[in-house]
């Protein structure tokens, strides 16, 4: 614990910089590109400081001690008396090896979407202050400790991403933006209510003695903590964790997007311009997983444990449907889109394993494809650019005149596919080996693995039709790459290449916390209490 | 009875509003250009009296014999009350020239209308909450019909006339079998009777009659139908104070009824009722609403869905669900006030209709105007960091801390459908092209601006240290 | 039988007849006349209550000034489209029946209910007192002397208001 206030930096950094562009006169738009580009790659600068000093051997998940650059001041805080007793709601941050790969994938895809969205055109300050807003909102969303920090943080993310895919957007943007909007908001509604539940469930006590309700997301995870009587209280006999579990789930699906709650994300996709797309596959749906895991897993291990057959079962189907239809797109970027639904299926697979080796698998799962997604909408936007198209079947031959280009391509779709010695393989086979592990599971994980047949059928079939064969006579005079899109897609290349030699560089990040994460979910006694009770 | 210099010293922001009502009609009678005067009078006048209120807010009194009390949560209805008619004040100086209807009587009827609903939030006698209520109703009858030359207005006012005085008879009845069941009008030894005996059935049927009256006062469900058509007839800043202020008026009067149930044996006697009412009006204002094409047609649906949520705080007949109401009201006054301020920039005089369509490029045309009308759907919708999020909030912790999870639960699936006719607003105004047709001239008024923009203000204020207004709530 | 019932039989048989006549009486003249005799035998009733000074409001105010308005009203505008009221719509007479059905029951509630419980009991030189105008002015102008005030306003607010919707000149 450092007294330098590093997560709040990485955190608000994006604000400041939001500040400076919102005073700049709008005429300066490379002044105010100049400003983003800063703050993002200051932002990058921070996280690999926070990096550095990251202690390995320390697991978080539920111990507020083994938190690292915690920051904890109380943020709206009154003793009311006798009408509210005290309501206390902290500004609580703190990173274990859970979040830290999500806030480096966090502050690297910002960065890179900051570069991707220097051809932005339309009122470029109101761009640039939203995307910054993003920005924040993400990273906080990833190092709230506290449930309320973190409700806010989710929903201040959902406000610029309406704006961003609804005014920057394509012909339908209207409807993708409205229905993006929805859905998630009304995922959060469900998660307002099981927050403000558990508020009423959970006692912390202060030093001096004085209990209190508390939002704190650790102290949820102790079943000793709970309140004799709340209706999310283990020790109540009439309790709601059953259907509090199922809210927050849903809430949280939605943004994964779990089948069936998928339908926002090709429409959103679609319509959102390429940097937009970045941000939403790169890092928005790990929001999802992310919370799934932090929130579900710990805070109703024994419900986890009961419901894992399902969560791998829409795994299950995420992979599979989503492959499916990934095959029968005609748009390169709903194909991408749909691929990301099946990727994410992945990762509700490993999770749903709950061993180490599955859960790590899912979070690698979710930065690799973090990376290998951005770097194909990156791909995409590259060649809509260049054309104003993005029709599979216009296209073909591509290989023929853009070299360069094409091999950046074949590294993310080769890294999608799974092909050993990229990062994709890596978190794909832990995410197998782990949940071919439970007996349970197994068969759905053995349906799941023809998603990797599936996924190379769609994937290789889509190289085949843009990039192999005879040069559509309309594209003669495309030109390769420039600097800006190399330096867009070179670090995520390297970084594709390193972990699918060294997966080991992130996997020691997690190590600890993700032992610490299934000894939480596996072993925390919530239906003892329960059963003593009746 | 004896009556100190005390009494008439607690009741200070009363004399205050009415000094200010005689010497506005005194000025009106002799002066025949006046009203501009009468229009910073009057905003001056409620500020004074909105901040004098919240420095006395301790001083919990009962005065004339225990008619009425002062401090405390009167104070802040107060509060609520004066800084809202501020506004409305503000609001009100360019458009009334703009709707033709540029009279010193306006505003003597707005702050007799104020005084009507201070009465009404202080009274502990049910005589005091009728005098209360009838001196604000027919204030509003008359500022609604104000338009004596538009047929809408004539209408909406002819309309609420009607019904209004048909849900007095109601609450009068109400009055009048509480009355007969407990033998007295006061509100405390009315409840102190009730715990020392069993309660008659027709107390029941009274405190019934008495609640669905004020139902109608603040747009629940089933008593909602003159909602839409005063709205919409009523010249708007007529509009802003009826659907807000004028709500947490009849909200004072239902939370009356309400705190003494607090504490007692059976608080939640009426739950059901409320429960059922509140999942109504939640349900058919936010459902309804999806279809409008009118900007002002829409803010009433949604007033009926707010009022919804507000009784979701009755239901849970805990301290948190009156705190949650207290603050949920301040809220959606203040984004009420603001939204409808826009508005009143917005829409043409005469028969334009405010349609929603009409607001398509608004950010191109008006980047400000839009971007605060964006902001102030943002807090009707109970998004986060903003004002009406807190409101929500309050709200549903206090339904679950009651036991009462379904209600919470559909409030929350409510306000996720409301979400998209509020959002509809921010693709026309973004999203959309600006129609060249669209014939629709933006008034150009610093009041108003001035205005809207505090308004604001205190919305991102409450939203984000809702702490410092809470904390004033709860200190009583 | 006293003096006392069957002076409350007589006025409250002629309260209830001429209300009826008031709604089916197809004239409206007739029907304010009837509102009149209506009126008039409520404060018989008020009289037996030993609410005096009830009843002589109730015949200065409401048979007196009120209905004296009320014809005026009448002979003025010759509504012929009042009569049609409930013809043209039979979901409103509908829903005025049902409104009826329920406040008769409900009387007929309170009036068993109040057989059985007795009600609450004061001494009659008590009940005679309450009546008088001295003792109604003293309790106005102590206990009441807020409302009494604050009506004053109310009253002020409503002549403005109707001063502004009927007289108002707009240029």
């Amino acid at each position: 614990m450092s007294s330098f206030p590093m997560l709040t930096l990485l955190t608000f950094l994006p604000i400041i910089g939001m500040v400076i562009v919102m005073m700049l006169p709008k005429e300066k738009r490379s002044l105010i590109k100049i400003t983003t580009l800063v703050a993002t790659g200051l932002q990058v600068v921070l996280a690999g400081f926070m990096w550095a000093g990251f202690n390995y051997s320390q697991a978080g998940i539920n111990n507020p001690a083994t938190f690292q650059f915690v920051e904890r001041i109380p943020w709206i805080t009154f003793d009311s008396g006798s009408w509210l007793g005290m309501i206390k709601i902290d500004y609580f941050l703190g990173v274990d090896g859970l979040s830290a790969p999500m806030v480096l994938l966090t502050a690297l895809i910002s960065f890179i979407a900051a570069i991707s969205s220097w051809n932005i055109e339309r009122s470029v300050k109101g761009y640039f202050a939203l995307f910054l807003l993003l920005d924040t909102g993400m990273m906080g969303t990833f190092l709230a400790l506290d449930f309320f920090l973190f409700y806010v943080f989710w929903e201040i993310m959902l406000l610029p991403m309406y704006f961003l895919i609804g005014i920057w957007g394509g012909p339908r943007k209207e409807y993708a933006a409205i229905k993006f909007f929805i859905y998630t908001l009304f995922g959060s509604v469900f998660i307002l209510l099981v927050m403000i539940g558990l508020y009423l469930s959970v006692n912390e006590v202060t030093g001096e003695g004085a209990t209190f309700h508390t939002f704190n997301i650790l102290s949820m995870m102790n079943p000793s903590n709970y309140t004799q009587d709340g209706i999310l209280s283990p020790f109540n006999p009439d309790n709601l964790r059953f259907i509090a579990f199922i809210g927050l789930f849903v809430g949280f699906a939605i943004k994964i997007p779990m089948f069936p709650f998928h339908t926002w994300l090709p429409d959103a996709h679609v319509e959102a311009p390429t940097p937009i797309s970045v941000i939403l596959a790169g890092v928005l749906l790990k929001l999802g997983a992310y919370g799934i895991i932090r929130f579900n897993y710990s805070i109703f291990p024994e419900i986890t444990r009961e419901l894992v057959w399902w969560i791998a079962l829409f795994g299950m189907i995420n992979i599979i449907y989503g492959a499916f239809c990934a095959m029968a797109q005609k748009d390169f970027k709903k194909l991408i889109a749909y691929s990301s639904v099946s990727h994410m299926g992945y990762v509700l697979l490993g999770m749903a394993s709950l061993n180490e080796v599955g859960l790590g698998g899912a979070v690698l799962q979710m930065f690799n494809h973090g990376t290998i997604t951005a770097m194909l909408f990156l791909l995409v936007g590259v060649v809509y650019d260049r054309t104003h198209t993005r029709g599979l079947n216009d296209f073909g031959g591509l290989a023929n005149n853009l070299p360069v280009y094409t091999g950046f391509a074949i590294v993310a779709f080769f890294a999608a596919i799974g092909l050993p010695g990229l990062s994709g393989f890596i978190s794909e086979s832990f995410v197998f080996l782990g949940a071919f592990k439970v007996e349970s599971i197994r068969l759905l994980t053995i349906i799941s693995a023809a998603g990797i047949v599936l996924g190379a059928g769609y994937m290789l079939w889509t190289m085949q039709r843009v990039y192999l064969g005879k040069l559509n006579e309309k594209w003669t005079d495309l030109k390769d790459l420039d600097f800006r899109e190399y330096t867009m897609l070179v670090p995520l290349a390297v970084i594709v290449f390193l972990l699918g030699i060294f997966p080991s560089i992130m996997l020691d990040l997690m190590n600890t916390s993700i032992n610490e994460l299934v000894n939480q979910v596996t072993k925390t006694d919530f239906h003892s209490i329960m059963s003593g009770m009746k | 009875m004896n009556l100190t210099s005390t009494d008439y010293l607690n009741i200070l922001p009363l004399l205050l509003v009415g000094a200010g009502i005689l010497i506005s009609l005194t000025v009106e009678m002799y002066s025949k250009k006046s009203v501009g005067f009468l229009s910073w009078f009057s905003f001056l006048l409620h500020l004074l009296v909105a901040y004098y209120s919240l420095y006395t807010v301790n001083n919990v009194s009962s005065v004339f014999g225990g008619m009425m009390g002062t401090g405390g949560t009167v104070n802040i209805f107060y509060f609520i009350f004066n800084f809202g008619a501020a506004i409305v004040a503000l609001l009100s100086m360019d458009y009334i020239k703009k709707a033709e209807i540029y009279f010193g009587e306006y505003y003597i009827l707005l702050q007799s209308a104020v005084l009507g609903m201070m009465l009404m939030a202080s009274a502990t006698d049910l005589v005091m909450v009728f005098i209360g209520l009838e001196l604000m109703s027919i204030c509003f009858y008359v500022l609604a019909g104000f338009q004596r030359k538009n047929v809408r207005s004539n209408e909406a006012s002819l309309k609420y006339f009607l019904l209004g005085s048909f849900t007095t008879g109601f609450i009068v009845y109400g009055m009048a079998l509480i009355y007969g069941a407990s033998g007295s009008l006061n509100i405390q030894s009315i409840f102190s009777m009730l715990s020392a005996e069993s309660t008659p059935i027709l107390f029941y049927v009274g405190t019934l009659l008495f609640i669905i009256g004020f139902c109608f006062k603040i747009a629940a469900f089933p008593f909602h139908m003159w909602v839409p058509d005063v709205y919409q007839g009523a010249p708007t800043s007529v509009t802003a104070m009826m659907s807000t202020i004028g709500k947490a008026a009849a909200f004072s009067a239902l939370l009356l009824i309400m705190l003494p149930l607090i504490g007692s044996k059976n608080p939640q006697t009426f739950t059901p009722l409320f429960t059922v009412l509140s999942a109504a009006s939640m349900i058919f204002g936010s459902i309804v609403a999806l279809a409008q094409t009118d900007i002002k047609r829409m803010l009433a649906y949604s007033s009926i869905a707010h009022a919804g949520y507000m009784l979701i705080g009755l239901a849970a007949a805990n301290d948190t669900g009156a705190s949650g109401i207290v603050f949920y009201l301040a809220a959606y006054a203040f984004m009420n006030l603001g939204a409808f301020g826009i508005v009143s920039l917005i829409e043409g005089n005469g028969d334009t209709e405010g349609t929603i369509e009409s607001y398509a490029g608004l950010s191109d045309r008006n980047p400000l105007l839009a971007g605060l009308l964006a902001l102030f759907m943002f807090t009707l919708s109970g998004l986060p960091p903003f004002a009406g999020f807190f409101g929500k909030y309050y709200v549903f912790i206090a339904s679950l801390e009651a036991g009462n999870v379904w209600i919470a639960v559909l409030g929350a699936l409510s306000s996720a459908i409301s979400a998209y006719f509020y959002l509809r607003i921010i693709v026309v105004m973004y999203f959309r092209k600006s129609d060249v047709a669209s014939d629709n001239i933006i008034t150009e008024s610093h009041t108003s601006l001035l205005g809207i923009v505090i308004s604001a203000i205190l919305v991102i204020m409450m939203g984000l240290t809702p702490g410092s207004i809470v904390r004033l709530i709860n200190s009583f | 039988m006293s003096l006392e019932t069957i002076l409350f039989y007589f006025f409250a048989s002629i309260c209830a007849v001429t209300s009826v006549l008031v709604v089916v009486r197809r004239e409206p003249v007739f029907s304010a006349l009837f509102l009149v005799l209506n009126f008039a035998s409520l404060a018989g009733i008020y009289v037996t209550l030993y609410a005096q000074f009830i009843a002589v409001v109730q015949v200065i105010v409401y048979a007196g000034a009120i209905m004296v308005l009320f014809l005026f009203v009448i002979m003025l505008l010759r509504p012929e489209k009042e009569k049609s009221i409930f013809s043209g719509n039979p979901t409103l007479q509908k829903l005025s029946i049902g409104v009826g059905v329920l406040v008769f029951f409900q009387l007929i509630y309170i009036i068993i209910a109040g057989t059985i419980s007795s009600g609450k009991s004061v001494a009659a030189e008590q009940r005679i007192r309450t009546g008088e105008v001295e003792f109604i002015g003293r309790e106005l102008i102590t206990n009441y002397l807020l409302p009494f005030e604050s009506i004053a306003f109310l009253l002020l607010a409503a002549t403005i208001g109707a001063l502004v919707i009927s007289k108002k000149k707009f240029e």
